[in-house]
């Protein structure tokens, strides 16, 4: 057993990677989720629309293949471009991610009660006030669970990036699982590393949870809106 | 000081407003009454564009609501409006709801605001629950809050949604009172309400409107005592 503990490393440096990609994938989507979330929201017919062409089409595909495209297809789009899969996997994990927070964001600003609305309107606010001040900080309390549980997903399915060559955990581990003949071992450790990385997020979300809604002078949230977990994997009901 | 001519409003097939004429003066208290679906809340809420007009003008204090580059800042800046749900901002405390929209819409230091909004909570009668979130208030304390929100914007003009129709009886008259004193003090105010008492005492005028018309318009006495359409007659039957 001990002359596999030299294998710790590359696995080490895998998690490594893998943290890197899901922070860079994690951020950006994030961001980019708000972005959409808030155009999907809006009271603007071609805005709405076309935001929902993005989330649509980004969420009715499966994630293995946007990775394949955004490494064999994308470069092509851009003449004599060639990503490497570190730029790939980041693109792709981000797009899809992406895609699902802004879900998220559009049903946590629907859940804020149209008086809520009407008052900062009828305050003066224009749009970025109204939504700065009044909106988004209570949909945030609703918007929280589900992006926590979007975001503990993305980690588990980084792993996909595997498949396009880049040495994440998951390749890591399978590397080191020919290398050392003990594939089972090699997993066994793999998904450990997985697990606790994820569970702290699990618990760190639920404890931001609990601070938000105590911010608000609220009870806790109830879990909620069926409608966008049912899209997630299934793997997000072990940590809510 | 608020003058409406022949205001229609419709959505999509429905005529909600068929044509509406109205004078009202500065500092006339004017109680809007009729069964529900006459439109009342619906020319309320044109007043302060929460609805777009269809056609037909109106001029509130100078400001041509029917121009399609009016700027609704403006408008609203200069009318407020209370609502039958309340609509406070969960997620601040009864101060900050207050101070909120003087600070960021009307640009005014924290300093003055928080004077003037302590100012007005006491004339609400509300000054020990400066620091309290609106879930630990009562519906009436939640509504004087909300009244004392809608004048921190210092307006011209006050409109009230069915203010009271969602409180208990006991604290009718607390927020009652507060609209009379608003009246004493010169208000030019609008309110759609139910409560013929605090119409009958309080009103200059009683307009009663039913399917998007008015029917009657006069002083409490003439349409309480002596009203002289049938439709008028019924609904005050009905009522009282």
């Amino acid at each position: 057993m001990g002359d596999y503990l030299q294998y710790l490393l590359p696995l080490a440096k895998g998690a490594g990677m893998t943290a890197i990609l899901c922070i860079i994938a994690g951020v950006a989507g994030s961001v980019i989720g708000l972005g959409i979330g808030l155009a999907r929201a809006s009271s603007i017919g071609v805005v709405r629309w076309i935001s929902a062409i993005y989330t649509n089409l980004l969420r009715g595909i499966p994630l293995l293949i946007i990775l394949l495209f955004t490494f064999f297809a994308l470069p092509l789009l851009i003449p004599g471009a060639i990503f490497s899969t570190m730029v790939s996997g980041a693109i792709g994990l981000t797009l899809f991610v992406s895609a699902y927070i802004a879900e998220v964001v559009r049903g946590s600003i629907e859940s804020v009660p149209r008086g809520q609305f009407e008052a900062a309107d009828a305050l003066g606010m224009g749009y970025f006030l109204k939504f700065r001040y009044v909106i988004v900080p209570q949909a945030m309390r609703v918007m929280v669970p589900p992006w926590v549980g979007i975001l503990l997903a993305m980690i588990k399915d980084s792993s996909l990036v595997s498949v396009i060559g880049f040495v994440d955990l998951t390749q890591a581990g399978k590397i080191v699982g020919t290398t050392t003949m003990q594939p089972l071992l090699a997993f066994v450790v793999v998904g450990a590393i997985y697990f606790f990385i994820c569970y702290p997020l699990g618990r760190f979300g639920r404890w931001y949870e609990k601070r938000l809604s105590v911010s608000l002078g609220l009870p806790e949230a109830p879990v909620l809106v069926p409608a966008t977990t049912d899209l997630l994997p299934a793997s997000t009901d072990l940590l809510s | 000081m608020i003058s409406v001519k022949s205001l229609h409003k419709r959505y999509g097939k429905l005529d909600v407003l068929k044509g509406i004429d109205c004078e009202i003066e500065a500092s006339e208290v004017v109680c809007v009454i009729g069964p529900s679906g006459s439109g009342k809340s619906t020319f309320l809420r044109c007043l302060n564009l929460l609805e777009p007009i269809t056609s037909g003008t109106v001029i509130i204090n100078g400001h041509d609501l029917s121009n399609p580059k009016i700027n609704t800042v403006l408008v609203r800046k200069d009318v407020g409006m209370v609502f039958q749900q309340f609509n406070l901002f969960p997620h601040m405390k009864v101060l900050e709801n207050i101070m909120i929209a003087p600070i960021k819409v009307g640009k005014k230091s924290k300093a003055v605001t928080k004077e003037k909004a302590l100012e007005l909570l006491a004339k609400v009668g509300l000054s020990d629950k400066a620091d309290s979130y609106p879930s630990a208030l009562s519906g009436g304390e939640q509504q004087r809050v909300a009244i004392a929100r809608a004048l921190a914007m210092d307006p011209t003009v006050m409109l009230f949604d069915e203010p009271t129709s969602a409180l208990d009886p006991e604290t009718v008259g607390d927020v009652l009172a507060v609209m009379k004193r608003l009246a004493d003090e010169g208000m030019t105010m609008v309110v759609v309400s139910h409560e013929m008492g605090f119409a009958r005492e309080v009103a200059d005028r009683v307009i009663f409107m039913d399917q998007g018309l008015i029917v009657e318009a006069g002083s409490p006495a003439e349409i309480f005592d002596h009203p002289t359409q049938d439709r008028t007659k019924a609904f005050l039957s009905r009522v009282s």
